[in-house]
């Protein structure tokens, strides 16, 4: 089954210990290797002021993660975790795949378009160049 | 209304043409529209408000040749919303059709992970503040 890309956001409450963190995101790592996912990447924001009030809270503290899973229930049950989580006052998980997939396509669409017709003024800048540095080399 | 209630007020004060523009200015709330009040000189300044110079609008993700909108950079998106969370129109900012469609869920997306504000909710306790400075 074709794999799919999540990103996960949750954000904790401002002054959660250590401890309490790692445990979340320990809780997140053996979700994943259960159910046959894998964390990409994994980064701390560190804490932010939040746009709007969040369970009476300013800011928070952000932490991302990048999951790679072929199997949704996976995404079903983090959230569940997190919704359990005291520390936890939001979280967002947001597939990507298909928004990559398309910016991979029209990446390549926009290439091919160069290559087929490259542009004049930078074709004639390019053969000027060395045939400038020939003269100069050859007086 | 509006309009009328401007143009009525030119002639009083010549001044009061410049305000209209700077107005609008504001009201856009760190929109990247520059440009809208500069170049009255050569029109004259009988001709009422048209007179500026308005400088065309280039979708600014099609420049930087962007073919994914990150709801994660909250500073790009920024620029694209109100004060209050707003999204603003396209003829606003100059983002073409596609990179506004993209633009709305990547903001939307944001919103809810609270980057950016929803349009509704007071912009956190900066707003009651602004109105105390006004009141002093």
């Amino acid at each position: 089954m074709e794999e799919r890309l999540y990103d996960l956001i949750f954000i904790a409450r401002p002054a959660t210990p250590e401890d309490e963190i790692k445990k979340v995101i320990h809780s997140i790592e053996h979700a994943c290797t259960e159910k046959g996912g894998k964390i990409e990447k994994s980064e701390h924001w560190g804490t932010r002021k939040l746009a709007y009030r969040v369970a009476k809270h300013r800011e928070g503290m952000y932490y991302y993660h990048q999951i790679r899973t072929g199997h949704g229930e996976l995404i079903a049950e983090l959230e569940r975790r997190l919704h359990v989580q005291d520390s936890v006052i939001k979280y967002l998980t947001i597939r990507l795949d298909e928004d990559l997939k398309r910016q991979k396509k029209l990446g390549e669409k926009r290439e091919k378009r160069a290559a087929r017709r490259p542009r004049r003024p930078a074709a004639a800048a390019t053969p000027a160049q060395p045939a400038e540095q020939q003269q100069a080399s050859a007086s | 209304m509006a309009e009328e209630q401007k143009q009525a007020q030119a002639p009083e004060a010549p001044r009061g043409e410049g305000g209209g523009p700077r107005r609008e200015g504001g009201r856009e709330g760190g929109g990247r529209r520059e440009g809208g009040p500069g170049g009255g000189g050569p029109g004259g300044p009988r001709r009422g408000k048209r007179q500026y110079f308005r400088k065309k609008k280039v979708c600014k993700f099609c420049v930087e040749k962007m073919d994914l909108i990150d709801y994660k950079r909250a500073d790009i998106l920024s620029q694209f919303v109100q004060e209050r969370g707003k999204i603003l129109p396209r003829r606003m900012t100059g983002v073409c059709a596609r990179h506004q469609r993209w633009l709305g869920v990547a903001i939307k997306r944001a919103r809810n992970i609270a980057l950016l504000p929803f349009a509704g909710s007071a912009a956190g306790s900066t707003a009651p503040k602004a109105v105390e400075a006004h009141k002093s």
